[in-house]
């Protein structure tokens, strides 16, 4: 036990201790990531029950014809499957609210029905039209399983535009523009359905 | 309480109120503490006869940073989810571990270490259980992460609908309710002494 012993388990010590890091560090990096991956589509696709999908459908993105769309346009698109058998459309649209642009992501099942409608990117009033950030979202869910006949082409608007939805308290813009852009993905879906999800069978 | 007991006791109540919104963050943190103490211990064991004092402290942060960042990688690639929950609380094992060593924890008897280890172990667990219930109205929710990445999440058993009180999950409310134990541990202990 002198000093030099002891340096050198010191310098021994402090490589095993790098050595078994790397390793460590080398062996679970890539699972690490692909959990990584896996959790943030799990948060992205939260508008959908769990088990009504088992494909990653991020990485399924769908390739779409016209961009541009009456109110909005639309960004990019998904398929989502269970058992091989399309069990709903996202759809990501881009429409223009009160202080900017919103992204928003919609689903939408073969049937045509709404499945959820999520805000991933706003930028508008805090408390005012910036309630739609939040998620769970009661305004946003009173779309789900609402679809292009019903309500009819009168009905998507807000009350006021003699529609049939209430509109978030103090941000009319805002509610207006997300509920055309819904209105829009409804009717780019039922233009589009063969080339979506490969069957025009209506119900 | 000496200076350096007070800093020991501070080091475990920062992930006893930090980690223990939920039951299966505080048994999570718990098993990696007492899993790195004790390959602590022994490999401590065997290197300090071979060190003279001066390099004890160098020895011990390396082995300490070592064997928690393992510990911590290997959480990770367990369950990622869990390991995110755990947050920077599990980067302290370390900075305990160097406290301990600094305290004699390693020198002290076997039982003395394992009843810290025990009373710690108890404690957050116990915490975490009650502040679960109190704030999220569930018994061992997520408590599959245990188990792995691969399994379904399970959302536990839910004890009370509406959601509960939501303070008791945020850390006031953790200090809350360990002044609330204290309390009632000192009652109890001084009970039979008090005069009727």
């Amino acid at each position: 036990m002198n000093r030099a012993t002891s340096v050198v388990s010191l310098v021994v010590l402090a490589s095993l201790g790098m050595g078994a890091t790397y390793l460590v560090q080398h062996t679970s990096a890539a699972r690490i990531a692909a959990e990584q991956r896996l959790i943030d589509s799990r948060q992205l696709l939260d508008l959908l029950p769990p088990d009504s999908y088992d494909n990653q459908p991020l990485e399924h993105p769908l390739s779409l014809e016209s961009t541009r769309l009456a109110n909005s346009t639309l960004l990019g698109g998904y398929l989502a499957s269970k058992a091989g058998q399309p069990s709903a459309v996202l759809l990501r649209i881009q429409t223009l609210g009160y202080a900017g642009a919103i992204d928003l992501l919609i689903a939408i099942d073969p049937q045509g029905k709404l499945v959820g409608v999520k805000t991933l990117k706003q930028s508008e009033t805090p408390g005012l039209g910036g309630k739609l950030a939040e998620w769970p979202n009661t305004w946003l869910q009173v779309f789900t399983g609402k679809s292009l006949t019903e309500p009819g082409d009168n009905g998507w608007a807000l009350k006021k535009d003699q529609g049939q939805f209430d509109q978030i308290a103090g941000a009319t813009i805002t509610s207006r523009a997300v509920i055309n852009a819904t209105h829009d993905a409804l009717r780019y879906f039922d233009e589009h359905r063969q080339p979506l999800i490969g069957s025009s069978a209506h119900e | 309480m000496n200076k350096s007991s007070t800093l020991q006791n501070s080091l475990m109540l920062t992930p006893l109120i930090g980690v223990t919104d939920s039951l299966v963050t505080a048994l999570g943190l718990w098993l990696m503490f007492a899993l790195v103490l004790s390959a602590y211990g022994v490999s401590m064991g065997v290197l300090r006869s071979r060190l003279i004092p001066a390099t004890h402290l160098l020895a011990c942060l390396l082995l300490a940073a070592t064997l928690t960042s393992c510990a911590e990688l290997a959480t990770q690639a367990w369950s990622l989810q869990w390991h995110q929950h755990l947050g920077f609380y599990a980067g302290l094992i370390a900075l305990q571990c160097v406290v301990l060593e600094h305290n004699g924890f390693f020198q002290s008897p076997r039982r003395d270490r394992l009843r810290l280890c025990g009373l710690f172990g108890a404690l957050m667990v116990g915490l975490g259980l009650l502040r679960e219930l109190i704030g999220n109205g569930t018994l061992a929710s997520h408590l599959s992460w245990m188990a792995g990445a691969t399994q379904p999440d399970w959302q536990g058993w839910t004890l009370i609908a509406d959601g509960g009180l939501h303070l008791a999950t945020l850390a006031p409310g953790g200090f809350i309710l360990l002044g609330l134990l204290i309390a009632a541990h000192q009652a109890w202990t001084r009970r039979p002494a008090a005069p009727h």
